[in-house]
């Protein structure tokens, strides 16, 4: 960004958005290959025990959110929310800090009561029932296990608030010991635990309740990234396993991905985009959830014509792209305009294709799995490109190199049109 | 042995430096305790076993006889007394400063500031002149007891200044901001998900409270005892002023030992003795208080 | 020119005093009861003589001997109460006084001198007295009040306040069994056990630093105290009547006396002297209402003054207290038992 040549403007801040630096690295390119746009990966991560994302869930409903509006003073958190939540299902709320997902979170928990509008459960209206009646429970970020208790004083902490008998209380700790993998550890103080058995004390006492549904507000993010990333596929795999509903709240876009069978993106406390996750980055409904969940060049331009299959867009740096008709509605004069960064297909020598630009490398950012390249492709339009780490081979990226950046006309996707 | 290691071995020097700066950092609080806390413990445990001459001055002949006498009835009933009317203001401060301690701590901070102060004013006032100035509201015709006659709620005047209740009154005012200040300081720092999470677990407000705020502000409670509980027990100018000095304290005896009566032997051995209960009291009611952190 | 010389002299003479003082810095340390010495007279003895009186206050005997007998300070000159000079003086304590230096001795009525405390008038000379008597509080108690027996007949339960004194409240008891108020044994406290027993659960309140004030509040109509707290209320209001016990009173005598090696000998018998001029004395009576042994000031008191009841009583059984050392355990035993027992 700060190497854009361009006067500042509305045209090179449309240019910026393309700068966000999020990390996206399932995805191989190779600046050898001739370009073929069959050979592309799934963004999405392909996890060996991982059913693919959307797999079937009921389709009956656990949880509705009819208009739910949340203020604080003058602050509205939650604004006029409708949200579905099947059974069984893995929903994520996703968003930056500050978005409201955390009140939503909240208000299911019934932590919050709602200022207007309602929450359901299974059918039954809870808006106003305090927490410790509802079949609701949470893994708190912080985990907040109780500290003057052991391991097992803690999962059973639930269940004897419920008068659990005690012999059923023993055998549902045992198991819920053993569901998050820390058998023998039950006479154990909190303090002696390390930061991933906490969170799996919280997540076991949690569950032990048998909740219709789990809340769980970012309890991974107090874990380091290799072990993080073992406690989602863990989770996911726990949240199959018990078909219990789940509704994960993060601000990690990826963490969201992996994970969730739909993601609600959150923003200024409404939903901004609900869908799998494939639909999610592939197909962001908006020019926020575009920049939000992985990373995208971003670009505005006028319709200047369209032939019924494919369709024009002059962009207000003056380069002009292919997009498919089919994404535009009749009428639309202006389209926002998102491409992957790893939908950018680098070569040395000019491919027979539509929307292929001549540009220079100006930036080469090692990213570790990949490497950041940033090519300036008119005087004030700078394109942010992903490719396959190649920096030890002789074929490695180098500033200064001219290139060709090739980009299929499906994979430029119409955001915003109007 | 140890010093000529260390003298050829550096790096053991090294490690040294920072102790010394340690001890220097302490010394000022060592000779502190030493001069105003150890000193005058030992002065009394020495007179302790003194005797007193005719004009009440300390003869160092040395007997038992001063803890013989504190096994009198008439004195272990005063120790028995003492320790009921310190509990009794202890469970009152307990039972009014929990809610207000706990109150504050979780108040938003700049409300929390302004109670703190308002719960401190009372001390820039010396504490014989908030005495007197309770002895001029509970008095016969006094303030308190005009309203409640203006109010009908008191048929004659209000008998309550010069009996033991004005005793536990003044001993719970007095008291009460020692017990109020740890419990703040726990209550503060209580994790507010902890509360959520007892709710959240199905336990009702009464439950979250006695099953995790209870104990989670424990050392806030404990602390609070002792606080309260200890100087109770000695206080003396309270029994004197407001319980008119008709009910003898502990404190009352040994004060009186150390004036009236010159018989600064006995008062030693009666703050001694006092000394050691609350030593093996403190060290109990620690025990079991760690006990249940661990 | 007879008048220039003698300025020319006098100006000698107050530059010689001025030079005197700087050379010498004559002063007396006065340990004394606060609120007891006024201001005034330590001013006017100072502009006579030049010498600086330094007073510190004590509020009980008890506390003057943990200062004096601690030897911290060095005192010029104390005011015990009788008692006390007699125990001072036996455990050789104070410097026999010179009383060539005091010719004012001649001013003080007789019945204050040669007490049992200081028989051979060696080592003290009496500051001010008072008793330990009866105020009733005459618009809410009708009927007479002569005696302790009246007092404590159970009419007055919870009406009264006593000084908190352990042996004045013995020495009450003591009278009504008929026994000598200075000789505490183990057998004197038992007889006078069963009394107390019955008198001390009347009282409402002990106060022995302002007794006054639970009598003014109305929370008590009776009470048994110092006569110059009595003598206050009287000025106060008058119907704070004062009586002295029918069974006798204790007559207490607070005195100024020399402790031993006092370092400013000659000028504490100085002020001695100045004390006991009439015209100095009558100082001290009209800011603090105590009786007056200097019966040349008495003469110069107003009627008013005089006609204090509490100040200047009818004649009564009075007696003064001895020491009684090692006894005052026994005393303290008993009435912190009886008080617990309450």
């Amino acid at each position: 960004m700060s190497a854009d040549p361009s006067p500042p403007g509305a045209e090179s801040a449309l240019a910026a958005r393309a700068a966000s630096s999020k990390l996206n690295p399932n995805v191989q390119n190779h600046p050898d290959t001739q370009l073929e746009w069959e050979f592309r990966l799934t963004p999405l991560p392909a996890m060996p025990a991982m059913p693919a994302a959307g797999a079937p869930v009921s389709t009956e409903t656990m949880v509705e959110l009819r208009g739910v509006t949340k203020r604080f003073a003058s602050v509205t958190a939650v604004d006029a929310v409708d949200l579905t939540i099947r059974k069984g299902e893995f929903l994520t709320l996703l968003g930056p800090s500050g978005c409201g997902k955390t009140t939503l979170l909240r208000l299911l928990a019934g932590f919050e009561i709602p200022t207007t509008g309602q929450i359901l459960i299974e059918g039954q209206d809870v808006s106003n029932i305090p927490p410790y009646r509802r079949d609701v429970n949470q893994v708190f970020q912080s985990y907040a296990i109780f500290p003057h208790l052991t391991v097992e004083e803690n999962i059973a902490f639930g269940l004897k608030m419920r008068h659990v008998p005690l012999a059923e209380r023993c055998a549902r700790v045992e198991e819920a010991l053993a569901l998050v993998s820390l058998a023998g550890l039950g006479k154990r103080r909190p303090h002696e635990l390390s930061g991933g058995q906490r969170q799996r004390v919280a997540l076991a006492r949690a569950l032990v309740c048998r909740p219709k549904v789990l809340l769980l507000d970012e309890p991974l993010s107090a874990l380091d990234a290799k072990l993080r990333h073992d406690m989602q596929l863990e989770l996911k795999q726990l949240q199959r396993q018990l078909g219990i509903t789940f509704v994960f709240v993060t601000h990690d876009q990826e963490e969201a991905l992996i994970m969730s069978d739909r993601i609600a993106v959150i923003h200024r406390g409404r939903i901004d985009q609900l869908g799998t996750a494939t639909e999610i980055y592939h197909a962001p409904a908006s020019a926020f959830t575009a920049d939000f969940i992985g990373e995208a060049n971003l670009l505005d331009g006028d319709i200047v014509s369209s032939n019924g299959v494919t369709a024009l867009v002059r962009l207000d740096e003056g380069v002009e792209v292919t997009v498919r008709a089919a994404a535009l509605r009749p009428g639309s004069t202006r389209a926002l305009l998102s491409i992957r960064p790893e939908k950018i297909y680098i070569t040395r020598t000019k491919p027979a294709k539509d929307n292929c630009f001549k540009g220079a490398i100006e930036n080469e950012i090692f990213r570790g799995a990949m490497d950041e390249l940033r090519i300036r492709v008119a005087h004030n339009l700078q394109l942010m490109a992903m490719v396959a780490n190649e920096s030890a081979h002789e074929h490695a990226w180098h500033k200064g190199d001219t290139v060709y950046c090739a980009i299929h006309t499906d994979d430029i996707v119409v955001v915003e049109q109007k | 042995m140890a010093a000529p290691r260390a003298s050829t071995d550096t790096s053991s020097g090294a490690k040294r430096a920072p102790r010394t700066i340690g001890w220097l950092l302490l010394a000022p609080l060592l000779l502190w305790l030493l001069a105003f806390v150890v000193a005058p413990t030992a002065i009394l445990f020495v007179y302790s076993f003194c005797q007193r001459d005719e004009l009440g001055q300390v003869v160092f002949s040395f007997t038992g006889g001063n803890y013989a006498r504190i096994l009198d009835p008439v004195y272990l009933g005063i120790f028995g007394r003492s320790l009921w009317y310190a509990a009794l203001t202890t469970a009152l401060c307990l039972v009014i400063g929990y809610p207000v301690g706990y109150y504050i701590g979780r108040s938003p901070p700049a409300r929390r500031s302004l109670l703190l102060l308002l719960m401190m004013i009372p001390f820039w006032i010396s504490f014989l002149l908030r005495t007197y100035a309770w002895i001029s509201l509970l008095k016969g015709e006094g303030l308190v007891s005009s309203l409640l006659q203006g109010l009908h709620l008191l048929a004659g005047p209000l008998d309550i200044l010069y009996t033991p209740t004005a005793v536990v009154l003044g001993l719970v005012y007095t008291y009460l901001p020692f017990m109020i200040l740890p419990i703040f300081t726990s209550a503060e720092k209580l994790d507010h998900s902890m509360i959520e999470a007892a709710l959240d677990l199905g336990a009702g407000p009464v439950r979250a409270f006695t099953q995790v705020i209870i104990p989670l502000t424990k050392p806030g409670i404990f602390a609070g005892v002792l606080l309260v509980f200890v100087p109770s027990i000695g206080m003396f100018a309270v029994t004197d002023l407001m319980g008119g000095a008709k009910v003898p304290m502990i404190g009352n005896v040994i004060q009186n030992q150390f004036g009236q009566a010159r018989d600064w032997p006995f008062g030693a051995a009666l703050g001694i003795t006092f000394l050691a209960l609350f030593a093996v009291a403190f060290w109990f009611l620690h025990d079991r208080g760690a006990e249940g952190r661990r | 020119m007879k008048n220039y010389l003698g300025s020319l002299f006098a100006l000698g003479l107050a530059l010689g005093a001025a030079l005197d003082v700087s050379a010498a810095k004559k002063e007396v340390n006065l340990f004394g009861w606060s609120e007891y010495v006024p201001q005034a007279v330590l001013d006017q003895f100072e502009a006579e003589t030049g010498i600086k009186v330094n007073y510190e206050t004590y509020a009980s005997n008890e506390e003057m001997l943990s200062k004096l007998l601690g030897g911290a300070a060095e005192f010029d000159l104390v005011q015990p109460s009788e008692y006390v000079v007699e125990a001072l003086a036996a455990k050789g304590k104070l410097e026999p006084i010179d009383f060539a230096n005091i010719p004012n001795i001649k001013n003080v009525a007789p019945e204050f001198l040669r007490q049992p405390h200081d028989p051979e008038q060696k080592y003290s000379v009496p500051y001010m007295a008072g008793t330990v008597g009866i105020v009733v509080n005459t618009a809410k108690v009708k009927e007479p009040v002569a005696g302790m027996a009246d007092v404590f007949s159970g009419k007055y339960k919870d009406r009264i306040v006593a000084l908190n004194d352990n042996r004045e409240i013995l020495t009450w008891a003591l009278r009504v069994v008929g026994r000598d108020i200075n000789t505490i044994s183990p057998e004197a406290i038992a007889a006078a056990r069963p009394v107390l027993a019955k008198w001390l659960p009347q009282i409402k309140v002990y106060d022995s630093d302002s007794p006054k004030t639970a009598l003014l509040n109305g929370d008590v109509d009776i009470g048994v105290v110092w006569s110059g707290e009595a003598a206050l209320l009287y000025q106060e209001d008058k119907k704070f009547a004062y009586v002295l016990p029918q069974e006798g009173a204790h007559l207490w005598i607070d005195s100024l006396v020399i402790p031993k090696g006092a370092p400013h000998k000659a000028d504490a018998e100085k002020f001695i002297n100045f004390i006991l001029r009439p015209e100095v004395s009558v100082l001290i009576s009209a800011d603090f209402p105590y009786t007056n042994p200097n019966a040349e000031a008495r003469k110069l008191l107003s009627a008013e003054q005089l006609a204090n009841p509490a100040s200047y009583p009818p004649p009564c059984k009075l007696e003064t207290f001895h020491d009684i050392g090692k006894a005052a355990a026994l005393v303290d035993k008993l009435i912190t038992d009886l008080k617990g027992g309450s």
